[in-house]
């Protein structure tokens, strides 16, 4: 496969409007271990909006702030290993076309 | 919210299918609550961009009288691009008909289109509340009896809240979780059941939608794209003109994207590079970026459609067909016969498990079964035979390429060249055999 132009994801999510839950983290990682030993790590590729990434001790940080609900982690995580809710009412994000 | 909640009919989830089945309820008479999680109803929607006027009639006969439609333009032009790396084969139909008389489809957003709908559906008596998340149902006796929500009882009392209502029709969306609760389905869907399309609203400089895709004031132009898209995978991308925007996306099976360690919004740019692309999106500014999971799980997929006090309907039960762009029209559409179904059910005063197998018998008689039934084999299709999104576009690219590019040689060497490329692109017994393939399909073998 051909390499894909590289695009900074901040840039894209910039453009969404969101009203943030800071009370209540919706997405998590269930084990943290799994991740450790998770080999492919395909959900710093497919969130459509990088809400997965991996800090400088390889850790799967969860921006769940930029979370677009899409729900592709909650089935695409080989190991089944996120604990995925809807924000609360109201929150998260909110298109303005759509 | 109160103590105890009471309403003839739940609605949960204000989109188009939810709409529907709602105001076909409270028209009927029937006190009817929408819950919708979004601080307004279509916050959360997003689609590539095109909807159809005859279910959009269907539900609001009077379309035309309005002052403002809730759309961008009218689709007058549509059909593929086939998209080689650098180069693209246009395959579109426009008629001077379809640019008179009332369109039959037109370009439109979510957040504007789902905020007039939703207006239609209170001024029909629908109670909508938004900025309330659904988080389980209330099940007695083997039977949906209500539904919990994410606010409190009342000051006193901060446990969830309970709305009670016989009839609970379930428009959730493509994640399916209260259908799962209710029993309608065993299982969560898998990644290579849904398609996950990202999408930017691209806006342009003044007059050039219109002078860049050949286009007048009250014209539109819609196209699927094909080939480089999507990096040869089954899927395809789109680029649908607005008003004074464009609507430029890409989708892949989710399991694509999972596999082959593919980033979503790299593959939109990739497109967006496209030298044919990049000409017509020149200058614009994205003013919104988004990302939705379509249902393509189909027939195998398909969720029980009703259970005792329950109904599900649109995306949360699958009803999408992503070859002929049909997804919101095929939840207007079962959103009305649940209501309907919902309705005759207040009439028998009966809620069991016969009188709201009503929907699914309108629904299994209706042209939306007969297509999942017909296009059964579709999904696998597509993943077999990729030929159709690899070699297929490029090919014709060549070909066409060939074809046009022959003068001052001698012709027979210019075919001879042609079919030199056909035999070592595909071959002419695979091109047979692929022909056949998508006769059977389109048959419904």
């Amino acid at each position: 496969m051909k390499p894909l132009p590289k695009v900074n994801i901040d840039d894209k999510v910039f453009t969404l409007k969101y009203y943030v839950d800071e009370e209540f983290v919706h997405l998590k990682i269930k084990d943290p271990r799994v991740c450790k030993e998770c080999l492919e790590k395909p959900c710093l590729s497919f969130c459509p909006v990088g809400v997965y990434r991996l800090d400088r001790q390889g850790n799967i940080t969860v921006g769940y702030q930029a979370c677009v609900e899409c729900g592709s982690c909650r089935v695409a995580c080989p190991f089944l290993n996120i604990e995925w809710h809807y924000p609360r009412g109201g929150y998260g994000v909110a298109y303005k076309f759509g | 919210m109160g103590k105890e909640l009471e309403y003839q009919v739940v609605v949960v989830g204000g989109g188009p299918g939810g709409l529907a089945a709602a105001m076909t309820c409270a028209r009927a008479g029937l006190s009817t609550l929408l819950l919708e999680r979004g601080r307004f109803a279509g916050a959360k929607n997003l689609f590539g961009g095109v909807v159809y006027t005859e279910s959009i009639l269907s539900l609001v006969p009077d379309l035309f009288s309005e002052k403002r439609l809730p759309f961008e333009r009218p689709v007058t032009e549509e059909g593929w691009w086939l998209l080689s790396e650098k180069g693209v084969v246009k395959l579109t139909h426009t008629e001077a008909e379809r640019m008179e008389g009332p369109p039959r489809a037109y370009t439109a957003f979510r957040a504007r289109f789902d905020p007039w709908l939703a207006q239609k559906a209170k001024e029909a008596g629908v109670l909508l509340v938004p900025k309330t998340k659904v988080i389980d149902l209330l099940k007695e006796e083997g039977q949906v009896k209500g539904v919990v929500v994410d606010r409190p009882r009342d000051w006193e009392d901060q446990e969830p809240a309970v709305v009670r209502a016989p009839v609970v029709i379930l428009s959730e969306g493509v994640n399916r979780l209260l259908a799962q609760k209710a029993g309608l389905i065993d299982r969560d869907f898998k990644p290579q059941e849904v398609a996950l399309s990202v999408k930017e609203v691209v806006q342009l400089p003044k007059g050039e939608v219109e002078k860049r895709l050949g286009l007048k004031e009250n014209q539109g132009l819609a196209v699927e794209l094909l080939g480089e898209a999507t990096l040869g995978l089954p899927g395809s991308g789109f680029l649908y003109t607005n008003t004074t925007t464009v609507s430029l996306g890409v989708g892949l099976f989710l399991s694509d994207f999972a596999q082959k360690g593919i980033k979503p919004y790299e593959l939109l740019e990739n497109l967006k590079r496209h030298p044919v692309l990049a000409r017509i999106l020149e200058g614009g500014e994205t003013l919104e970026y988004g990302a939705h999971l379509i249902p393509e799980w189909g027939l195998e997929g398909l969720p029980k459609l009703s259970a005792p006090g329950v109904m599900v309907v649109g995306d949360a039960a699958g009803l999408v067909n992503p070859l002929f762009r049909e997804g919101t029209n095929l939840a207007i559409y079962s959103g009305i016969m649940a209501g309907k179904a919902a309705v005759a059910a207040h009439e028998k005063g009966h809620f069991g498990s016969s009188s709201l197998a009503l929907y699914e018998e309108t629904l299994k008689s209706s042209y939306i079964y007969r297509d999942l039934q017909y296009f059964r084999k579709l999904k696998r299709y597509l993943q077999e035979n990729r030929a159709w999104f690899d070699t297929y576009p490029q090919l014709f690219n060549q070909v066409l390429g060939l074809y046009l590019s022959a003068q001052g040689r001698a012709k027979e060497e210019v075919f001879r060249e042609i079919s030199k490329l056909i035999r070592q692109r595909r071959g002419m017994v695979n091109l047979l055999k692929d022909a056949l393939k998508a006769f059977k399909l389109f048959k419904g073998w």
